[in-house]
């Protein structure tokens, strides 16, 4: 069969995913047309629901910007991010010394064990 | 004689010629250097399909440089190779097909990405010297060719990142990668020097065939793999990367993708071809595997707070990489035991040398897409995008595909070389592959905020105006996107004509050395 | 022990150029510094090529006696060269260009690009 590949230990078949999303979208679109077709268009049942406020014009301002996204995650790791953020100097010759410091480490164990 | 026998050569040679003949051809005008450049990097690409054909049809090819017949390794009365010989196998074959596909692609992409720019020509010319030096890399049977080549890579690349010269950002990242991959080119050229005072030659299966692991040896192999693991961008080596695949061009972001791969190719092949199981199973291995473990982690943890969109691409890439180291040094660590290798070992190998062609594919992809939104909002920073769905619907729809695929979600082929490399690293240690996982997961994480932040959510008033992107960066991306949906349609298929004849060629060191040096090993 | 002498002076060279990349802040003597480390390789590849008392590799210059030097790490080197000149002048150019963006050469200042 074209679509399976075997991995030794289980198998991957790209079909039977299709398959699988074939069958989950027309689940999905069967669901959808049960909802009701009879509201207004073009009246307040039409409008989005912006905590009762009036929806701004430019859609900028009622967009999630990229740098709320994750926020907990963020401030979760945060010693975590200060580490790994601070090694990240941006000046060149800290990045030189990064390699030297593999290098150097790499020379010295392979020649131990 | 064959002409197909002078394909290793034509396939330096007609970039090559592309490069230079390019000042010329630019007196005629910007369409006929357009031209030059989709003619050059399409028939490159043509060559590159015809050399795997052949080398899958009739095994390694081997071509000697200035000799009367091509593949006369060893002229009578000598004991070791002494002219540059190309030796492509179905594993550099492979890789070079890979390379040009992301070459073709990005120069379909750059024309009408780079119209607006004067010093076109000198692009053109660096486009076609940098994919030259990528295509060297991956078929050359010398080491110090592999340095010639890896530094003719190095100089275009400099020179294309820095090509947008009045932004200070692009003048700095060139600066910094110039730095660190001079330092890391000449600790390479010190360590091949040292082979050859030793062995008295260069070319890789000559030494191969000869090498005793002793004192010497141990420090050159660390020196190799420290400096290409530096050149792809490995963690602690790593911050070059997202410096320099932010700043330059997208059209070059595409490609430098692809030179990392060959640089990671020249590591794959040194260990496995040059120093094989005379390495041991011991250091070398875990140092790659857990350069790889600690790329993926830690650049997929960077990914995650970036919002400039090909920083955050940068980052993906240290993590991408991550995944292939993890998967070769699985394979090195049973290279020399015949049960691991049959149970696990081979797989992981697979699974590196696949996902380095998917790899290839999709993040050229995402840098492709990340550049058509750079053309149409002239922002990189995704908290000021949104609501680009609407007006992009072809780029949004490429761009889900390649973050599907590097997400690894179904149908898509990220998954397959990810399934391969999670099962057979679980099979040295769990923790292992619970690391590549949650790596996985993040990377999907990031990528959602990506397509969240950048297409979805409302139209704004500052791109009322965007349009979809010009035909041709369409026709770059779509080349990419075919590419990614055919390997994800027919894995099987992928698997048992790329994957495998190059996973095969790799691991078996006696065929590479015996290609060269004759029977007699 | 004499003999080893060459090889002395390029490690030194090495450690050299790789430690004023470190301690130099001046970004005009940061790339002196890789020309350097480029200089003790080269001279580390024609070293290695050296053999006491050996002839110029050349078959119509030859003098007497003594094996001829190895002309491949020669050849080798020049290669080097001209790469390293090529690198030279873009860093150079790099340089040049960093000052006119940043108005300063001093390294510990251009780090726009971090995070």
């Amino acid at each position: 069969m074209w679509g399976v590949v075997h991995t030794g230990f289980g198998s991957w078949d790209a079909l039977a995913w299709i398959l699988f999303f074939g069958i989950a979208a027309f689940f999905l679109l069967w669901f959808r047309s049960l909802g009701r077709s009879d509201y207004k268009k073009g009246t307040d049942q039409d409008e989005i629901f912006w905590s009762s406020n009036v929806v701004p014009e430019d859609g900028a301002h009622i967009s999630v910007p990229a740098d709320a996204a994750y926020w907990g995650f963020r401030k979760g790791m945060e010693p975590f991010y200060k580490g790994l953020v601070g090694m990240h100097t941006g000046l060149a010759p800290d990045i030189v010394g990064w390699y030297v410091v593999v290098v150097a480490i790499m020379s010295v164990l392979i020649l131990i064990v | 004689m064959n002409w197909t026998d002078h394909l290793p050569a034509l396939l330096l040679a007609v970039p090559l010629l592309g490069a230079f003949v390019t000042p010329l051809v630019s007196l005629g005008g910007k369409m006929l250097r357009n031209t030059l450049l989709v003619v050059t990097t399409f028939v490159t690409l043509v060559i590159a399909f015809l050399l795997w054909k052949d080398v899958l049809v009739s095994g390694t090819a081997v071509y000697v440089m200035g000799e009367k017949v091509f593949n006369l390794t060893m002229p009578s009365g000598m004991k070791l190779p002494v002219r540059i010989i190309l030796e492509a196998d179905a594993f550099s074959a492979f890789m070079a097909l890979c390379g040009a596909i992301a070459s073709f692609a990005g120069a379909l992409f750059s024309l009408n990405y780079m119209e607006g720019f004067s010093g076109m020509k000198r692009y053109v010319s660096l486009y076609c010297l940098l994919t030259v030096g990528m295509l060297g890399m991956t078929i050359t049977g010398d080491l110090f060719n592999f340095f010639v080549f890896i530094e003719i890579a190095s100089i275009a690349s400099f020179g294309l990142i820095a090509f947008w010269r009045d932004k200070a950002e692009a003048v700095e990242a060139s600066f910094k990668y110039t730095l660190v991959s001079q330092v890391a080119s000449m600790v390479l050229l010190l360590a091949f020097g040292a082979l050859y005072g030793k062995y008295n030659a260069l070319n890789i299966a000559a030494i191969g065939s000869l090498l005793k692991f002793g004192f010497m040896e141990k420090i050159v192999l660390v020196f190799i793999v420290a400096s290409l693991a530096c050149k792809c961008g490995a963690f602690p080596m790593h911050m070059w990367l997202p410096d320099s695949y932010a700043e330059a061009p997208s059209g070059v972001s595409c490609l430098l993708v692809a030179v990392s791969q060959a640089s990671l190719y020249g590591l794959v092949r040194v260990c496995f071809s040059l120093y094989g199981v005379t390495m041991g199973a011991s250091f070398i291995p875990w140092v790659v595997i857990l350069l790889g473990l600690a790329s993926m982690f830690f650049g997929v943890t960077m990914a995650v707070v970036q919002h400039d969109i090909k920083r955050l691409m940068g980052y993906h890439s240290v993590s991408q990489v991550g995944y292939m180291l993890l998967g070769f040094g699985v394979g090195m660590l049973v290279l020399s035991d015949a049960k691991g290798m049959a149970d696990y070992g081979f797989a992981a190998i697979q699974g590196g040398v696949f996902h380095m062609f998917n790899y290839t594919m999709y993040k050229a992809l995402l840098f492709l897409a990340a550049g058509s939104l750079y053309y149409t909002t002239g922002k990189r920073d995704l908290n000021d995008m949104g609501g680009l769905a609407r007006k992009m619907p072809y780029t949004t729809f490429m761009f889900v595909i390649a973050a599907a695929a590097i997400a690894g979600l179904p149908p898509f082929n990220g998954f397959v070389s990810k399934l391969l490399i999670y099962e057979s690293s679980f099979a040295v240690h769990p923790s292992l592959a619970a690391i590549a996982l949650i790596s996985s997961v993040l990377t999907l994480a990031s990528f959602v905020k990506v397509f969240q932040t950048a297409f979805l959510g409302p139209e704004q008033n500052a791109f009322l105006s965007v349009r979809e992107v010009p035909s041709g960066m369409l026709a770059g991306m779509g080349v990419l996107t075919v590419v990614i949906l055919a390997v994800s349609l027919f894995p099987s298929i992928t698997m048992s004509y790329f994957v495998e004849p190059a996973s095969k060629a790799l691991v078996d060191q006696a065929g590479y050395i015996g290609a060269i040096m004759g029977g007699g090993m | 022990m004499i003999g080893n002498a060459p090889f002395f002076v390029v490690g030194l060279l090495f450690l050299w150029g790789l430690m004023a990349i470190f301690t130099q802040k001046n970004l005009i003597k940061i790339a002196m510094a890789i020309t350097i480390l480029g200089s003790s390789v080269n001279m580390f590849l024609v070293a290695l090529g050296y053999r006491t008392g050996g002839r110029v590799p050349i078959h119509f210059l030859e003098g007497d006696g003594g094996p001829m030097v190895l002309p491949t790490p020669q050849a080798m080197t020049l290669t080097a060269i001209v790469i390293a000149l090529a690198t030279t002048a873009l860093i150079l150019s790099l340089i040049m260009l960093i000052y006119r963006h940043y108005g300063t050469i001093n390294v510990d200042e251009v780090r726009r690009l971090r995070g």
